[in-house]
């Protein structure tokens, strides 16, 4: 491509005519529909993210100096390396965007055929590439998403239908085992409720791989499930949901992380409800009620655990939930104030909208948000092809947010 | 304590008759659910109807599983040795947290009436540089401790001393003094849970030795045990206040003190530490200043 860029500037003509021109006699009409544009292989990217873009630039130029003024602590490099890694993936979109532009203008310019089909086929090579270079530099010129490199904590909770209910939501509970898995992310199950029928009624779950957060934070939402319950006699098809509550985990909910945990709340903040029938305590008793009740004032939280046989974990595990749920809600406020700021009403990830229907008699799962079907239920449900939806998922969001922050740029 | 309804027997055998012999010891639904499904996730099948039998009869459900979670620990439990309560696991913690931000070098820690050997234990894992002593007066409790020792991973000294007879130990120096000793006075022993008196299980099943004791306990270790180890700190567990002030008073006189309150809002440590020495750091364990439930 440089041979060809060079031999383009050698014989750019002066009277710049393309070959077609040549054909046609009406000149300027036809030279407009027959010239080729780098806008018809490819859209270039928003002029919002390229002037992020610019800050980006001047933010490393910035970081630079602090770097080499010896500011060299942990924060100062670990976003001098994000920002480094994401101007180096626009710096090539760049240059191949610069490239393309020199291919096209070889095809409109040049007059010698041979020349002119070699830069075509060079185009189609470089375009697939750019699309590729294009898409990945402008999901990392988003903002990014808070609490994105967190491991999650995953709430399942039965909705609407009773038993078979709660047999789905031990069947998505399995799902996300599964998925785990087939990722090999460590997960542990922190607590299991089982109402008096034997039913569960709430799971919780840990993934406790950095950044699954990021990755299962689409999760959210409703599900639906469509098939014959096992419950049914008479063969008839039920429609029953499960809510999914995905939250960044923030602490490890273990002894070691509970004395951290507790130093982030004042006393007047919280409430800790322990077993009190026991008198005096202590000697006097030996009871195993270990369940911890704690109670979050300013946003009424309230979080119990009873699992664990000794009451510190129990404890440390409530904060760990506690702390996951604030942090849910401090995004979701931020999420909600940049969607104010847009006129056409979103429909995404509200939480009230079922997101995902479970088909069980037509073998199908559908995403209602990005409208991407899965024809392979037990392959879903085994968790290969998860990673398959997410990127669907990735790609409305991303238009999603890109719409967000044209609108919010419009309100400065 | 709240009697068994016909109606709470009904729901329980509904939802699984093995519930009905547990509700006995727990009086409450909920608890005899999460302590069945404890039984049969920590004991082979074949040992569940016993299991359920014997806890019936108000044995603790910490014999029959055999241990406790203490902090990190797993702390071996049996009949003979005081089981481990959440309430000393909760101040072990903090203590173990206020020694490890106060990062004094060359602490040695003497836990008397160590029992199954749960504080030492717990002291030792979570900070390896401590030197440690337990010791108790009762030889089931040493093999119990030996035993937890090596469970635990750790090294510890055990000794057997009678705590109302130091005199008898030769002299070493100890920066720290730890004890869980017993402190339910007599009286009390005998009088139901309500009047201030103590659970059927633990009077029938946990040794006497290990619960009934009082004042003179307090008096040993801060007139006696206090001096002659040459302390700098006193982490004591405690039920009542008399025994706080009875501490307080034995201790020499250039040294501070402090009350600690449980999560249940229970009188349950006295915190003293020597003026100037590196055991003040002690005072972070007081919270009786400090709004409680």
């Amino acid at each position: 491509m440089i041979r060809l860029l060079s031999q383009l500037q050698k014989s750019r003509s002066p009277a710049r005519v393309t070959n077609l021109v040549v054909k046609m006699p009406q000149i300027i009409a036809h030279r407009y529909n027959a010239t080729v544009t780098v806008d018809q292989y490819f859209e270039p990217m928003h002029p919002l993210l390229l002037k992020r873009a610019e800050n980006l630039s001047n933010e490393f130029e910035d970081l630079e100096k602090q770097m080499s003024l010896g500011a060299f602590d942990q924060e100062t490099s670990i976003k001098f390396s994000n920002v480094s890694i994401v101007l180096d993936l626009y710096n090539s979109y760049v240059r191949d965007l610069e490239n393309l532009k020199g291919l096209v203008d070889i095809v409109n310019e040049e007059t010698d055929a041979e020349l002119i089909s070699e830069a075509e086929s060079e185009i189609e090579t470089l375009v697939p590439l750019l699309q590729a270079c294009s898409q990945n530099v402008q999901k990392r010129l988003l903002p990014v998403l808070k609490h994105s490199d967190k491991p999650a904590i995953l709430e399942l909770r039965p909705g609407v239908g009773g038993s078979e209910a709660a047999i789905f939501t031990k069947d998505l509970l399995n799902m996300y085992i599964a998925i785990a898995h087939f990722n090999r992310w460590p997960h542990t199950i922190v607590s299991e409720g089982e109402n008096s029928a034997g039913f569960m009624n709430e799971a919780i779950i840990s993934i406790d791989a950095p950044g699954a957060y990021n990755i299962l934070r689409h999760e959210s939402g409703v599900h639906r499930v469509q098939r014959v319950p096992a419950t049914e006699v008479k063969g008839r098809i039920h429609t029953s949901t499960a809510a999914v509550v995905v939250l960044p985990k923030i602490s490890e909910g273990t002894e070691q992380s509970l004395a951290d945990d507790e130093r982030q709340f004042s006393p007047s903040e919280i409430r800790i409800d322990t077993m009190r029938a026991g008198g005096k305590g202590g000697q006097h008793v030996n009871t195993t009620d270990s369940a911890v009740r704690i109670v979050h004032l300013p946003t009424g939280i309230t979080v119990m655990q009873q699992d664990e046989r000794s009451q510190p974990r129990n404890k440390a595990k409530a904060f760990s939930i506690l702390r996951a749920r604030l942090a849910q809600l401090e995004r979701e406020k931020e999420v909600a104030e940049q969607k104010k700021l847009r006129t056409d009403q979103v429909t995404t990830t509200d939480r009230s909208d079922k997101i995902r229907t479970y088909n069980y008699s037509q073998n199908r799962v559908t995403d209602h948000r990005c409208g991407h079907l899965i024809h392979d239920l037990p392959g879903f449900m085994a968790g290969t092809k998860f990673a398959e939806l997410v990127e669907r998922l990735e790609e409305t969001e991303f238009e999603d947010r890109l719409q967000n922050l044209i609108a919010q740029e419009n309100c400065k | 304590m709240a009697r068994l309804t016909l109606n709470l027997l009904r729901r329980a055998n509904a939802i699984n008759p093995q519930l009905v012999p547990l509700l006995k010891a727990t009086r409450s639904l909920q608890l005899a659910i999460a302590e069945l499904r404890w039984i049969k996730q920590e004991l082979p099948r074949s040992q569940w109807t016993d299991a359920i039998r014997k806890r019936a009869q108000l044995v603790p459900l910490q014999y029959i599983l055999g241990s406790q979670p203490f902090g990190s620990l797993d702390i071996l439990c049996s009949p003979g040795v005081l089981i481990p309560r959440w309430e000393t696991e909760e101040w072990c913690m903090k203590l173990v947290d206020v020694l490890r931000s106060a990062a004094v070098s060359d602490i040695s820690v003497l836990d008397a009436c160590t029992g199954s050997g749960c504080i030492p234990l717990l002291l030792k894992k979570e900070l390896p540089a401590l030197q440690v002593l337990a010791v108790d007066l009762s030889d089931k409790a040493l093999h119990l401790a030996l035993e937890n020792m090596r469970r635990a991973n750790v090294t510890i000294d055990v000794q057997k001393v009678d705590v109302l007879n130091y005199n008898a130990v030769p002299e070493q120096r100890f920066t720290l003094v730890t004890s869980n000793p017993p402190y339910i006075p007599a009286s009390d022993f005998d009088k139901p849970l309500l009047l201030n008196g103590v659970d059927a299980s633990v009077r029938l099943h946990e040794p006497r030795m290990a619960l009934v004791g009082h004042l003179e306990f307090y008096r040993a270790l801060a007139r006696d045990i206090v001096p002659a180890c040459h302390s700098e700190g006193v982490v004591l567990e405690l039920g009542y206040e008399d025994q706080y002030l009875e501490t307080i008073a034995n201790l020499p006189l250039n040294w501070s003190h402090g009350r600690y309150f449980d999560l249940a809002g229970n009188l349950r440590c006295a915190i003293a530490w020597k003026n100037g020495s590196s055991m003040e750091c002690l005072g972070r364990l007081v919270n009786e200043n400090q709004s409680h439930p």
